[in-house]
């Protein structure tokens, strides 16, 4: 009872000291305006990026130049065509002296397989790669089509769109959108290690300011080292679960309110925002959110417990970092075969299910009891590395400037 | 002042750090009420011996009882308040806050903590600071605010590790009110320092240790007692004959065992010891009866300091250098007295 008590008086002074800094005040405004950035951006550069882009078509057969310069007009390019006797190398001295973007040359056999090719200072562009195989490719098939002497009933037949897609089942839930599931459960395993790189190290920063500040020999007198772990990965985390919390709220309401965001910056269309998820699956994201970031935060004030100064924590986080890359490199091997025996392997380790359960669960491939159990796997390693963490702390108390070797630690640990 | 219960019991305590024994075999009893030092140079063991004490680390063998026969632990911890030697606090707290916590952690509630908190700084003269962070104070502040986060709780045994290293003349007198009253309402309070002349003034009984060993321990009173009841006596003669007078007397072996020269910056101009079984009056008469004009006759009352010197050999008053990386004291901070 007076171990839960301390626990939670701990909790409550380092939570109060975190937000009550004006640092916090000022990065939980901060976020937002980085999210509001993060819609408006790509928007614009999507909407803005090919707009005005000055083309040339070389195509001295001449079959093509009539489509080309109705459909990348439509893209509102600026497109000419080349003058009568132009060449590769008149019309690269035109790039050079910026009169035009590049140049489209047509070689006079296309329609029967000829190359096309852009030549340009654009070319590595994604969107005016995209916009130029689109155009190209339906000028090229029109043309073939006409030449065909084809009625314009099967010219509509021929050209009707082929409309594929991809849905993911694996026979227990209604199909979804495969890729818009993949992609919820990929970010929130990308924003976990963001999160716990930045807020675990918190944790670690906190335990050792205990040594700097010469602080813990008072507070082992007082209360037992697994409370002061406990209640300082207790608070840190909350401190930035709140902060968290305040974004995602933030970031849900920008969503929701995307198109009228995006209007307020001169943008219209937005596209689609989240995919709809299950409450089921929600409930199982957060809970990993939750838990892994427990579990890191006390992987991190162990290692702080370790060593004896701020610079040092720089070294011995490495190997955390590293299981946590581990995680998300093994994301693609997880969506790629969610029922496999890797991937249930993989999502019960309480260092990656964190990162990888949500996505497993969300794809079908883990029940609810997988989940629930990998959750308690998960729990039950949280309580065993708090322990660890006050053992080596409370040993280590007595300890400064010198960091343990492996033997000393081992031995602390059953200590 | 001497309860039926003691306070504290120490039994035979010894640990060992590596090949190094910081404590060995000590043993000693703190009376309920009383202010009790440990004293001993820096590295004989006396932090080593607190923290056993408070739990912080476990004794290699012995065993210790505190208050009413409870052992060290979380129990004993809600009776103690304890002042580390390595003392720190959150810099970032503020100073009110920092003193409720170490109440709050001591049990009291919070209202209570804040309430109590407030009164230390009143009491200690920071009231103005209470919502300053803590890493804003001077360090004779931080001081003061260390002494309340100990006693905010009203610990019926108050231990205090160093108390007085690296405090200023007035803070010293400060932390020694507080020990006076700490006696005053019937509470113990135990401490350790290798300042002599500070111990000697606040404790009513004493520890001495060396090298981790037990060297004397008693009250301090029944100390200088015995101590000056070897016979020494401090004389200062009134001029040069009555200097030459007195050496007849002064050479009679069944009056006087041994002289000593004067101690540097006494006002006396010799010591002598008496020879076993003579009174102090028996000297006086013969130096009266040979017309010696006396200007001081003083039977002397041994300083702390003395006893220590004496007992623990001027060799041992010296810090022992501690092995490298042994757990213990920061390296390269130790307060200078």
């Amino acid at each position: 009872m007076k171990d839960l008590r301390d626990t939670l008086i701990i909790a409550r002074r380092e939570l109060l000291e975190r937000v009550m800094s004006k640092w916090f005040a000022v990065m939980t405004l901060i976020g937002p305006i980085g999210m509001i950035a993060m819609i408006v951006i790509p928007a614009a550069i999507a909407r803005s990026s090919t707009e005005g882009t000055k083309v040339e078509i070389l195509d001295p057969g001449g079959a093509l130049t009539e489509p080309l310069l109705a459909g990348l007009g439509a893209e509102r390019w600026r497109v000419t065509v080349a003058a009568p006797g132009a060449t590769d190398a008149t019309e690269e001295e035109k790039i050079r002296r910026g009169a035009i973007n590049g140049y489209l040359s047509i070689a006079p056999d296309a329609l029967a397989g000829g190359p096309i090719v852009y030549r340009g200072d654009n070319a590595s562009s994604q969107a005016v790669t995209g916009v130029l195989r689109t155009r190209v490719a339906k000028a090229v098939l029109d043309r073939r089509m006409a030449q065909a002497n084809l009625t314009p009933e099967q010219l509509a037949i021929l050209g009707k769109e082929v409309r594929f897609s991809t849905e993911h089942t694996t026979g227990e839930k209604a199909a979804t959108s495969g890729a818009g599931a993949f992609l919820v459960a990929y970010f929130l395993g990308f924003i976990l290690y963001m999160v716990i790189t930045v807020y675990g190290i918190g944790v670690m920063r906190s335990v050792v300011q205990e040594k700097s500040s010469r602080v813990m020999e008072l507070m082992v007198a007082v209360v037992k080292p697994r409370s002061l772990m406990a209640g300082k990965i207790l608070g840190v985390g909350a401190a930035g679960l709140l902060q968290i919390g305040v974004w995602l709220g933030i970031g849900a309401i920008l969503l929701e309110y995307r198109d009228q965001v995006l209007g307020a910056f001169g943008i219209s269309g937005g596209g689609k925002a989240l995919p709809p998820l299950a409450p089921s699956e929600i409930a199982v994201i957060l809970a990993f959110f939750v838990g892994g970031y427990f579990f890191y935060s006390a992987m991190y004030a162990a290692l702080g417990a370790m060593v004896s100064s701020e610079q040092e924590t720089q070294q011995v986080q490495l190997p955390v970092t590293m299981l946590l890359v581990i995680g998300l490199l093994c994301q693609q091997m997880v969506s790629n075969d969610p029922r496999g025996s890797t991937a249930a392997l993989m999502t019960m380790l309480p260092c990656w299910s964190p990162i990888l359960m949500p996505m497993r669960y969300v794809l079908g491939g883990a029940t609810l009891g997988d989940a629930a159990l990998s959750l308690a796997i998960l729990t039950v390693s949280t309580a065993i590395v708090v322990r660890a963490a006050a053992k080596i702390y409370r040993v280590g108390v007595l300890l400064y400037g010198k960091r343990p070797t492996a033997r000393e630690l081992i031995r602390w640990l059953r200590y | 002042m001497t309860a039926a219960v003691p306070a504290l019991v120490v039994r035979g305590i010894s640990k060992q750090f590596g090949s190094h024994r910081a404590v060995e075999d000590v043993s000693f009893t703190v009376p309920r009420g009383c202010v009790y030092g440990i004293l001993g140079p820096n590295g004989a063991g006396k932090s080593t011996t607190l923290r056993m004490i408070n739990d912080i680390i476990a004794p290699d063998a012995g065993a210790i009882e505190i208050m009413d026969g409870i052992p060290p632990g979380p129990r004993a911890a809600a009776q103690i308040g304890y002042l580390p030697e390595e003392r720190g606090l959150y810099p970032k707290e503020r100073v009110l806050e920092m003193i409720a916590l170490m109440g709050e952690l001591r049990g009291l509630s919070r209202a209570e903590a804040r309430r109590r908190a407030g009164a230390w700084l009143e009491r200690l003269g920071l009231e103005q600071w209470a919502k300053n962070r803590v890493g804003e104070l001077s360090k004779g502040m931080q001081q003061k605010v260390q002494f309340a986060t100990a006693l905010i709780h009203e610990p019926a045994l108050v231990i205090l590790d160093e108390p007085w290293s690296g405090l200023d003349p007035i803070n010293a007198e400060v932390l020694r009110e507080v020990v006076d009253e700490i006696r005053a309402s019937g509470r113990t309070v135990l401490f350790s320092t290798h300042q002599m002349e500070q111990a000697e003034k606040v404790c009513d009984a004493v520890c001495i240790i060396a090298r981790g060993k037990k060297v004397l321990d008693g009250r301090l009173l029944e100390l200088k007692r015995s101590w000056g009841a070897d016979g020494r006596i401090a004389l200062g003669f009134g001029d040069e004959a009555a200097r030459a007078r007195a050496e007849a007397v002064l050479a009679d072996a069944a009056l006087v065992a041994d002289r000593l020269p004067a101690r540097a910056g006494d006002v006396a101009d010799c010591e002598v010891t008496l020879a076993a079984g003579v009174a102090p009056q028996q000297l006086l008469a013969g130096l009266v009866a040979a017309e010696v004009w006396l200007r001081r006759f003083e039977v002397v009352v041994p300083t702390l300091h003395q006893i220590f010197v004496e007992r623990v050999g001027d060799s041992a008053a010296v810090a022992e250098r501690r092995p490298e990386g042994e757990p213990g004291k920061d390296q390269g901070k130790e307060a200078a007295s």
